[in-house]
């Protein structure tokens, strides 16, 4: 006991004269637990936040042409609230007419969807209509899902045919929505283009 | 009667929920409640140790579950108080000899005669701890002001929270060391309790006397010079419900209130003479 008063007198003359004797490895341990604790408590896993990784990339970049290696997102805390800190380096702004193409491509596959999942559903209801007769059941199934396919690989070859004459960094990208975007800036005139990387180089400077 | 059966419980191992039961149940006792306490971890026990009572031992929970013995006949009284009972755990078995369902009815009859069953639980969030808590209604989480011990009873807690017997737990800091929280090289009260957002049952301070008392399987409520023993009686008044302020560790250690507590009972010593 005797020692911790020698001490705190000598760590009070100290603070007298204006020394801060120590760093404060308090702190330390509070923000590491808080944050371990935060990991802790919730169930998302490494494999669930990669997923919400992918899915906002998929959102985002209708809008924005963005650095997917670099996207961080991560849970961290905002005073006494959890938090999710997203940080998307940006490498360049896409105009309206791509966000629009963008949008109205995103909205063409919901249809899409929707149509082929009602034609799924009417096949269901078709099938259990028939559940009887086995063979026409095959017919008109096989019949449907080669109807639905055929749409879908057009567009993929497509895809892929304009990918490859593009850069890399689209090849990358296999995202599913507005893959067609990209060929846009193809169009346009190079000096825009070379503006837009101008800027690009700008924001990342920005943000660094 | 009916008795509150309380839980001691950390999560991690070393931080002390064998001292705690230990000098809560002698402090419950000393104030006139009926305690029994239940060891139940099963192959590592030490709550007799600490109460200086391992060579009265006869039979174990184990043998009562086995029906060996009745309960009766398994409660090991205290030396100096008689309201304090120990159920001691078997030391040759391990966590599987006992069931939920056993402890549970162990607990409920035990608490027909006592004011307080203390049940001691053992490390971990197995098996073990599942028995441990079968039984009680009420919960206290141990810990100390480090980074492990907090994590772990913030898993403990979130484990109590969802069984819905225990209808409440507090948090208990033991290990406080007052003068390094004040230079902040050690999370301070209001950190952890912020950070496990639980209500505070009290502050233990570090105290060599721990392992003096230990050593002579005594707990240290029984000093009454102790600081850790003030705050340990404290801490059972506010279980009985009372409201029993928390002890100023730095007014405690500041050389001026030494010098007077030692002239005050210098005084007092002098009236009685």
């Amino acid at each position: 006991m005797s020692d911790n008063i020698f001490a705190e007198i000598y760590n009070r003359i100290l603070s007298l004269f204006g020394q801060n004797v120590k760093d404060e490895s308090k702190n330390t341990a509070v923000n590491r637990l808080r944050l371990v604790l935060m990991q802790d408590r919730t169930n998302l896993t490494p494999e669930i936040m990669n997923r919400m990784r992918s899915e906002l990339i998929g959102v985002l970049s209708k809008y924005v042409e963005l650095d997917k290696e670099a996207l961080d997102l991560n849970i961290g805390q905002e005073g006494e609230q959890m938090a999710l800190m997203l940080s998307i380096p940006v490498i360049r702004a896409k105009d309206e007419a791509e966000i629009e193409q963008a949008i109205k491509e995103e909205e063409e596959a919901k249809k899409a969807k929707e149509n082929s999942e009602n034609k799924e559903e009417s096949e269901e209801n078709t099938e259990k209509e028939t559940e009887s007769s086995e063979d026409s059941e095959e017919e008109v199934s096989s019949e449907e899902e080669s109807a639905d396919s055929e749409p879908s690989e057009d567009k993929s070859e497509d895809d892929s045919n304009i990918s490859d004459d593009e850069s890399e960094e689209t090849e990358e990208k296999e995202i599913q929505e507005a893959p067609e975007t990209k060929d846009e800036p193809k169009l346009e005139p190079e000096t825009e283009t070379k503006k837009t990387e101008a800027k690009s180089e700008k924001t990342k400077k920005e943000e660094k | 009667m009916t008795g509150r059966v309380i839980v001691i419980t950390s999560g991690k191992g070393g931080v002390g929920k064998t001292t705690t039961n230990a000098n809560i149940g002698t402090a419950l006792a000393r104030a006139g409640k009926k305690v029994v306490m239940v060891d139940t971890d099963l192959g590592l026990r030490n709550l007799d140790l600490l109460l200086g009572l391992e060579n009265r031992i006869v039979y174990t929970i184990v043998d009562v579950v086995e029906e060996r013995c009745k309960l009766k006949q398994a409660l090991v009284k205290d030396k100096k108080n008689p309201n304090l009972c120990l159920l001691a755990a078997a030391q040759t078995r391990d966590k599987t000899a006992v069931t939920e369902e056993q402890l549970k009815n162990i607990c409920d009859e035990l608490k027909e005669q006592f004011d307080f069953v203390l049940v001691d639980c053992p490390a971990g969030i197995e098996q073990g701890f599942q028995n441990a808590v079968a039984g009680a209604t009420e919960a206290i989480v141990v810990t100390t002001p480090e980074m492990s011990a907090v994590r772990d009873a913030d898993r403990i807690i979130g484990l109590l929270e969802a069984k819905e017997e225990i209808k409440s737990y507090k948090l208990l800091i033991n290990r406080y060391r007052p003068n390094m929280a004040a230079s902040k090289d050690m999370m301070s009260k209001d950190d952890v309790v912020e950070i496990l957002s639980a209500e505070l049952l009290g502050i233990i301070p570090e105290d060599t006397g721990i392992i003096t008392s230990t050593n002579k399987g005594e707990p240290i409520v029984n000093d009454d010079d102790s600081l850790a023993g003030r705050a340990y009686r404290n801490v059972a008044q506010r279980i009985i419900g009372e409201d029993v302020p928390l002890i100023d560790f730095e007014e405690e250690a500041k050389l001026s209130t030494k010098i007077k507590k030692f002239f005050s009972k210098f005084l007092n010593k002098g009236k009685e003479n």
